[in-house]
């Protein structure tokens, strides 16, 4: 902890900090509080519990209450894992407010891994609740700017009161990695100038089952395909290649320029079928449910010290790309464990799963009493890829100082908005939006 | 107004009005002495819309002793503007899409300037070689890989010829160009490890579809919206930045990765082509460049080059250079309209007896826009090398075209739905064995 936050220390603050005294010791319970029981809430919860054997699940929460039930019954079959799931009956909630309710309850530790789109209220909840939670979120942790902003404010507050957040962009957490930065940072490459990162994909999936939900519900089960759920692929996905440069450069950048476009995703099919249901058998008005991300988005971003690096984004038929690519102007790196030119270096030492480290690293840090705290990071890092679509999406030159300040950019419907009712439909970006 | 696109003209024109004036007025009084000469350049132009007009003027205004002489058009209507100014003869004014061939088989024309629509300048590029005329060619000078190699080969047999050749990559002729490439080329920035480059503008002109137009005159038209005939416009436009990074690595990128496609500009009079590239060029040793190009109405304009050394950043424009790092330098010297620099470079090389070839320079600058262009429509990563071998696209028009002819626009590129042509797909790979379930090892 910086020394100006101990200088801001509370009195909340000082009980809080008594309170990861006690996880100090090592042989306490830390109890979890689950947010987000699909495919990647599944795993996170699982990675969570087998950090350390002082981890219990008492709580879990999804805006389906079936999927909450069977997040429970899941844990319950794996024997591994089930002496350690001690969620009861009215410690499953679900519904649009969930993350309120779990917010309520005696957890320590809430793992989020909702839709993106809703982390900044999870975790305002989470931390302003009667008993304030520590807070694994996957990325990334907002859609739009307002939502960046109100992580921002997250960081700040878990800050005061001495509380973890920590994030999924777990390239952070793998060994191989943080010893490659320490190396870069120290100049091992020279001054950087320039760097590419590549998140180009075959596709997704499309999920047309819309049993028993209103369609706002579905648009919420089908989030992958509008920008205000899951911020476009560039924000979804990229940005743990993104989230690398910014680590390399230590700091996100300072202006943005990108072109992109939506030439082949196509649900039609699906699209109208989900159509079809909503509206009465009729499926003329089936492109809203085609949804309204594109599927390439290839921009630049320019870093303070002049840098202008390539990020090569979307889903498509085409060749696959996935990495990174850092130049300096003494080497340059694969940003995953080599260094190449004037000082070449090649990590060697033990590899491990980043998705299981991040937990253990942030166990650990709970315990010990020096919560991480990576919320500031982690917003900055998914305001550079809204940076990027949002600078492809208008057609202009964006610097992060407006976007961060000025931008009025405002995806997500007020929480008292979202219930089961009608959806949420925007069009597809032209490429010459309204800048907000 | 031409595709010659008047931003970077305006800029130009701006920053260095007294001296294109001065030039201009110099160029004008001693024609008369050559007129009677007999190195008088006899110029025969093809192509006489905008650009073809232009270049006319520039060609004129290059140097003394040089004449406007024959003309050729597709449409009778665009050869009037030059025809009056250039009081060119009605027997020496040709119509129709084999007009070329009249005025190449013209004895006294030494010097074509072509300028239609690039689609067919491999063909006219390569039938003025055939009939010994020097050439000047706009850019870009094919839009598919079967054109490339027809301008490879006929800037080959100009070469054997002696005629000279030079492209309207105006960069090549302009004088703060040429200076930081100089250095860049010393050393100056270190050793290059990236680049950018960019031409990212608003909207263009557009022609409708008038009643009666057959397809094939619709579309000659309105030729920038067809690749067959514009190449798109990664080709037809960002060429010359392409241009600049090539030049200034000396060296032509191994492998192109693009993605692009037609977000705004979607309507009928459109054609089919993209209205945004992004590009990754990578040159030998794993340099990684980027590309962006960019016709939407509205969006914000960037038209660069910016090359990254070790020691240094190179960063151009239409109207600037200067170099950052341990060797700065800012461009001083004096300035030439380019536009009209590149006929003077032109005539004085045919004149010297020693002529310039940038044949093959523009056909592989072309050749990487074509090459970025492929790669977009199909989102595929290929080599250079593959490319050259194995895709057998070709787009040049048939040699009994007609006016009058059917011609369906070709659906806009969808990838998946594109069919990248000599590609072949990988087979899919082998599943591993021995751990399915239930299966005994």
């Amino acid at each position: 902890m910086s020394t100006t936050t101990t200088k801001t220390l509370s009195a909340a603050t000082l009980l809080t900090g008594a309170m990861n005294r006690v996880h100090a010791a090592g042989s306490d319970i830390i109890k979890v509080g689950w947010l987000g029981c699909g495919g990647r809430g599944k795993g996170a919860i699982r990675q969570c519990l087998s950090a350390d054997p002082g981890i219990e699940v008492i709580a879990c929460a999804d805006l389906f209450e079936h999927k909450a039930m069977e997040g429970r019954e899941g844990l319950l079959k794996e024997p591994k894992y089930k002496d350690r799931v001690k969620i009861k009956d009215d410690h499953i909630f679900h519904g649009f407010d969930c993350h309120e309710k779990l917010a309520q309850t005696e957890c320590d530790l809430i793992v989020m891994a909702t839709a993106p789109a809703f982390r900044g209220r999870q975790m305002l909840a989470a931390l302003r609740a009667p008993k304030p939670k520590h807070i694994f979120t996957e990325k990334p942790v907002a859609t739009d700017v307002a939502g960046c902003r109100l992580v921002l404010e997250a960081a700040k507050i878990a800050e005061q009161k001495g509380l973890a957040i920590v994030a999924g962009t777990q390239r952070r957490h793998e060994f191989s990695r943080v010893e490659l930065m320490k190396r870069i940072h120290a100049g091992q490459i020279g001054e950087l100038v320039a760097g590419q990162c590549y998140w180009f994909g075959s596709g997704i999936w499309y999920r047309a089952d819309s049993e028993g939900m209103s369609e706002l519900e579905w648009q919420c089960h089908n989030w992958y395909h509008f920008t205000w759920l899951s911020g476009d692929q560039i924000v979804e996905q990229a940005i743990h290649d993104i989230d690398m440069l910014n680590w390399c450069f230590d700091g996100p950048p300072k202006k943005f320029m990108a072109v992109g476009g939506r030439q082949c995703r196509d649900y039609s099919e699906q699209a109208k079928q989900v159509c079809r249901k909503f509206n009465n058998g009729s499926d003329a008005d089936w492109q809203k449910y085609n949804g309204n991300i594109w599927d390439h988005i290839f921009g630049e971003m320019e870093y303070p010290n002049g840098a202008r690096c390539t990020a090569f984004t979307g889903h498509g038929p085409g060749t696959n790309r996935n990495g990174e690519k850092i130049i300096g102007t003494k080497g340059a790196s694969d940003l995953h464990s080599t260094i190449t030119g004037e000082n070449p270096w090649k990590y060697e030492g033990p590899s491990v799963n980043g998705q299981e480290q991040e937990h253990i690293d942030m166990i650990r840090s709970i315990r010990a009493g020096k919560p991480i705290n990576h919320g500031k990071r982690i917003a900055e890092s998914t305001l550079t890829a809204i940076g990027l679509r949002t600078a492809a999406y208008t057609g202009r030159t964006i610097s992060w100082d407006w976007l961060l300040n000025a931008s009025k950019q405002d995806l997500v419907p007020p929480q008292e908005k979202l219930k089961p009712g009608p959806g949420h439909f925007e069009p597809i970006s032209t490429g010459c939006d309204k800048l907000i | 107004m031409a595709n010659r696109h008047s931003l970077t003209r305006r800029q130009f024109l701006r920053n260095s009005a007294l001296l294109t004036g001065g030039l201009a007025l110099g160029s004008v009084l001693p024609r008369s002495v050559w007129a009677a000469g007999s190195d008088t350049i006899r110029v025969g132009v093809i192509g006489c819309g905008g650009r073809g007009t232009g270049a006319a003027k520039n060609c004129v205004d290059s140097a003394p002793g040089v004449e406007i002489v024959a003309l050729a058009d597709v449409f009778a209507d665009r050869l009037g503007a030059l025809k009056k100014q250039f009081n060119v003869p009605d027997n020496r004014c040709f119509v129709g899409l084999d007009a070329y061939k009249s005025v190449l088989a013209l004895a006294d024309v030494n010097l074509v300037i072509l300028a239609t629509p690039p689609g067919f300048r491999p063909i006219h590029f390569a039938a003025a070689v055939a009939a010994g005329k020097n050439v000047f060619m706009e850019k870009p000078v094919a839009v598919c890989p079967s054109g490339i190699k027809m301008v490879l080969e006929a800037a080959q047999k100009a070469a054997e010829k002696k005629l000279a050749v030079v492209a309207g990559t105006q960069r090549r002729h302009q004088a703060h160009y040429i200076e930081a490439m100089k250095r860049i080329h010393d050393g100056q920035i270190g050793t290059l490890v990236g680049a950018q480059c960019y031409w990212n503008q608003g909207g263009l002109w557009v022609k409708k579809r008038e009643p009666g137009q057959s397809d094939v005159e619709w579309q000659l038209r309105n030729w920038y919206y067809f690749t067959w005939l514009s190449g798109d416009h990664i080709v037809e436009q960002h060429v010359h930045n392409i241009d600049v990074v090539n030049w200034a690595f000396n060296a032509l990128p191994d492998t192109v990765h693009s993605l692009g496609g037609r977000q705004f500009r979607t309507g009928p009079e459109y054609g089919h082509i993209y209205d945004h590239f992004g590009t990754e060029f990578i040159y030998p040793g794993d340099v990684r460049t980027l590309s962006t190009c960019r016709q939407i109405q509205g969006a914000d304009h960037r038209v660069s080059e910016r090359i990254v050394g070790t020691k240094g950043v190179a960063n151009l424009d239409a109207t600037n250079a200067s170099i950052s790092g341990e060797k700065p330098w800012k461009f001083e010297g004096k300035e030439t309209d380019p536009y009209v620099q590149e006929h003077t470079d032109l005539i004085a090389s045919i004149r010297s007896g020693n002529p310039l070839n940038e044949a093959k320079t523009v056909a592989e600058s072309t050749l990487c826009a074509i090459m970025a262009r492929e790669s977009a429509y199909s989102m595929r990563q290929f080599t250079r090398n593959w490319f050259m071998a194995k895709c057998d696209l070709n787009l040049l028009p048939p040699a009994d075209l007609k006016l009058t002819d059917t011609k369906p626009v070709a659906p806009v590129p969808v990838p998946g739905k594109y069919q990248l042509a000599g590609w072949v797909s990988e087979p899919p790979k082998k599943k591993e064995t021995g751990k399915g379930k239930g299966k005994k090892k």
